[in-house]
């Protein structure tokens, strides 16, 4: 459906089709018979919003309620935003080009901290007070969810609600007491939000009060009242294979980053990376059937058309039936001329009869991650791979035919001495010598490694989580003296800014004092931040200077044992003991066994959930 | 002229393009009817190798902005299938902005294709009469010239242009032109618009709510301007 306000201005703005909604497989509803109209605000392009597999998942989960109508909003690039701003036009929902103050609900997907600008600057562009406390009766209730919120005390007070965890029955259940007030008159905001967090995995920032110790540190978190939960306990969905999972897809006309399906194969993760705040926060882990993933990927293929089923989880070679899977949906891809993609494989679990499923249609390049560069590190940070892994599992690469591989590593991590360093320059020249020892006929054409670095951010809810991050100068002398250690011309290095890593680590890691100064930069008209060309590390300094912030205090200092951190507030399953038990593994280089091999007692399994490993 | 395909291996369709679907490009219409025709379940041929893909050609290129109610193409078929069952099924999988509306195995080749009708709307803020005929007398003069896109050279454009002439509908100008489609020589009707623009002084600010223009495709023909099809 056109939107009269954008139409006007699509001719002079670069990218038009993104704005234009009208897909196939969008959801339009008749306004008039809904109860509940639910706005999904993704905070970057509709390129980036148009690929997540969670906006996805909850669009279709809440358009199978009649009495919701759910859209999707995405931000506009920055030629858009001052066409809007120039023209005053308000920010539209894709469906019905209706401007939000018309909605009941508008959520936005935190995926990353980078975007808290944008979700800032969307609900200017909507015309919504920024601060939860501003906001009038009639304004739409303002919720927050993603991953970001297993520590949203940056953003919390911009939020009339958070969402801890897994969506899909939790908005429904939002949606209906909403319905429910509305109809029998006892709704008023306040009435709402005190009813919702009664609701689990439901976090309402407005009925908590934060205290602070007079070194900074924070006191403690207290209930405005009795009916209100100490801490958030994490929603997560018990069974997967009765969750729902979209049939059909919205498909976009313009390219898209993951244009493809995506097949979510199991949630959680077995392996533990200290560093990993996924595989912390996602457990436990639950995993689908053979036959629901192969009844979804049919169908999901039926309905789209798409040329390429991409299988998802956070560590795809440790589903535990993946030749079952792999087997039964070559049975009709190959034929159908629709390839598989494994975007997530473990260096100890590759292998030459994967290599051949996936690789049937497609070229291309291959990515592992090693994470660090000695054996040492590796243990420290709990990857549980070795040497002798990568060097076989790029063996076979070379072997099916790909040239082109991609090492990730992590610089800034805990213990990391010069020596670690050094040795990510050593493992990538071994991986051209070991191209080199091949014969050269069966050698693919045009060898290119890739070293790509990013910089260490100690994030909530790992065992790592009180750790400090290193400065900026020292993540940069690193850089520097990697980049000097690699001289193989055949050898790419690519490292991530450590100044974003460092906004980022604020960010991840700060209490309810940082909101000002994500306001600060809002009001500067700062948005995209996740984007290079827009990112302006001098701009947030100047905004934690004048709100009087001190980025080390959440950086470079480190959190004490003993200090109520954060997201304290929040109940991810895995304990705090679990953490701690960890952390003093970390530090003698212990590793710990996978869930698969044995229980190591994280404390998720108190969540429920049918899931395969958990005792 | 027109070379009889034997083996009715291509299945036409004729497509409209309308709506906010103008603000697709080609690219992104190739890769969305590749994803249409999959899921139509159509008795698809596809291409040999290492990546096989459906066989799709397609007719003039639309540009950005440009509605058209004349869209053609040609997609290769492994089997028979009855054009109006192809027709329907790919119908069922797109939305209303973008609809076949007319299938059939062709006689003819898309080289056949030689000249596009188009109306052109413009909106100026004031219009009057004399802006009308303004208009008429540019297009109707001896010799068009245009400044080419991506370079500073000047072409005359009069060769491509089969016939163009202005009217006054409500507060806005209309054009209805006939321009070169022929692939060597194809002559995109924006041009039409930057010269009305340039030389007329018509629409000195696009950008502005106020003032606006629209393009849109009707007709095809062949060179003897008997329609194509």
């Amino acid at each position: 459906m056109q939107n009269n306000n954008i139409s006007s201005v699509l001719k002079s703005v670069s990218k038009p089709g993104r704005y234009i909604g009208g897909e196939f497989n969008s959801v339009i509803k008749n306004k008039d018979e809904v109860s509940c109209r639910f706005a999904f605000c993704f905070p970057d392009t509709y390129e980036i919003g148009m690929s997540n597999l969670g906006v996805r998942i909850l669009y279709d989960v809440l358009n199978k309620d009649k009495d919701v109508w759910c859209e999707r909003v995405y931000a506009p690039w920055t030629d858009m935003k001052e066409k809007m701003e120039e023209y005053n036009i308000p920010l539209c929902a894709v469906e019905s080009g209706d401007s939000l103050d018309s909605f009941d609900m508008v959520a936005f997907s935190l995926q990353y901290e980078m975007c808290y600008t944008t979700v800032l600057a969307m609900l200017k562009l909507a015309g919504f007070p920024l601060w939860a406390k501003d906001r009038a009766e009639d304004c739409p209730i303002i919720i927050g969810g993603g991953p970001c919120v297993y520590n949203s005390e940056p953003v919390a007070d911009f939020f009339d609600l958070i969402n801890v965890g897994e969506g899909e029955e939790v908005l429904l259940e939002i949606c209906h007491l909403y319905d429910k007030m509305k109809k029998d008159g006892s709704y008023t905001r306040s009435a709402f939000l005190r009813a919702a967090s009664h609701i689990d995995g439901v976090y309402i920032p407005s009925l908590y009060e934060v205290s602070y110790n007079d070194d900074g540190t924070i006191k403690e978190y207290k209930p405005l009242y009795d009916d209100v939960p100490k801490k958030i306990k994490k929603r997560i969905i018990e069974d997967m294979d009765t969750a729902s999972y979209p049939e059909k897809l919205v498909m976009p006309y313009i390219e898209t980053v993951h244009d493809r399906i995506v097949l979510e194969v199991y949630r959680g993760c077995i392996r533990g990376c200290r560093f990993c705040q996924a595989g912390m926060v996602y457990r436990p882990v639950r995993e689908k059937s053979v036959e629901t993933l192969c009844k979804q990927a049919k169908c999901l293929y039926d309905n789209t058309g798409y040329d390429e089923i991409s299988l998802i989880s956070l560590s795809i070679s440790d589903y535990s039936e993946l030749p079952a899977l792999t087997d039964s949906l070559l049975e009709w891809t190959d034929k159908s001329h629709v390839s598989l993609s494994l975007p997530s494989l473990r260096i100890d679990s590759f292998s030459d009869e994967l290599m051949r499923k996936v690789s049937s249609v497609r070229t291309g390049g291959i990515t592992f991650a090693p994470e660090a560069g000695t054996q040492r590190l590796r243990d420290v940070i709990n990857k549980n791979v070795t040497e002798e892994d990568l060097m076989r599992s790029v063996g076979i690469a070379f072997r099916g035919g790909k040239s082109n591989v991609k090492l990730y590593f992590m610089n800034g991590l805990p213990t990391e001495t010069d020596e670690d360093i050094l040795g990510i320059a050593a493992l990538a020249k071994k991986v051209v010598d070991q191209y080199y020892a091949m014969p050269k006929p069966e050698r693919p054409k045009g060898l290119g490694v890739t070293v790509s670095v990013s910089c260490f951010v100690p994030k909530p809810f790992t065992p790592f989580q009180w750790e400090k991050q290193d400065t900026y100068s020292e993540l940069m002398r690193k850089q520097e003296l990697l980049k000097s250690a690699i001289t193989d011309r055949r050898i790419k290095y690519a490292y991530h800014d450590a100044k974003v890593s460092f906004i980022e680590a604020v960010l991840a890691r700060g209490d309810r004092r940082l909101a000002p100064a994500i306001a600060y930069l809002a009001d500067k008209g700062q948005m995209l931040d996740a984007w290079d060309e827009f990112f302006n590390y001098d701009l947030w300094i100047e905004a934690f200077e004048k709100c009087g912030v001190d980025p080390d205090f959440y950086t470079s200092r480190g959190f004490g044992l003993d200090e109520v951190l954060p997201w304290d507030i929040i109940d991810v399953g895995v304990t705090k003991n679990f953490l701690l038990r960890e952390r003093n593994k970390a530090y003698e280089g212990e590793t710990t066994p996978s869930c698969a091999e044995h229980c190591s007692g994280c404390g998720a399994n108190k969540l429920g959930g049918k899931n395969k490993w958990c005792k | 002229m027109v070379q009889v395909n034997e083996t009715k291996r291509f299945l036409r369709f004729k497509f409209i393009k309308r709506g906010s679907l103008q603000y697709i490009s080609h690219l992104d219409l190739v890769r969305t009817m590749h994803k249409v025709i999959v899921r139509s379940k159509l008795p698809l041929w596809y291409t040999e190798g290492f990546n096989p893909k459906p066989k799709m050609i397609f007719a003039a290129p639309l540009s950005i902005g440009t509605e058209s109610e004349c869209e053609f193409m040609d997609i290769r078929m492994s089997e028979y299938i009855e054009p109006e069952e192809a027709m329907a099924r790919i119908n069922a999988n797109m939305t209303s902005e973008m609809q076949i509306i007319e299938a059939y195995y062709p006689e003819s080749k898309f080289t056949d294709l030689k000249w596009m009708s188009y109306r052109i709307t413009l909106t100026p803020v004031e219009i009057d009469d004399e802006l009308v005929l303004r208009s008429n007398q540019l297009l109707l003069a001896d010799t068009v010239e245009v400044v080419k896109k991506n370079s500073d050279k000047t072409i005359d454009i009069r060769p491509l242009i089969k016939s163009a002439n202005a009217t006054r509908v409500g507060n806005s100008i209309v054009v209805d032109a006939i321009l070169s489609a022929d692939p060597s020589s194809f002559l995109n009707p924006e041009y039409i618009v930057k010269y009305l623009k340039e030389k007329g002084g018509l629409l000195s600010d696009p950008d502005l709510t106020s003032e606006h223009y629209e393009i849109l495709r009707l007709k095809a023909y062949f060179a003897d301007m008997t329609e194509f099809r």
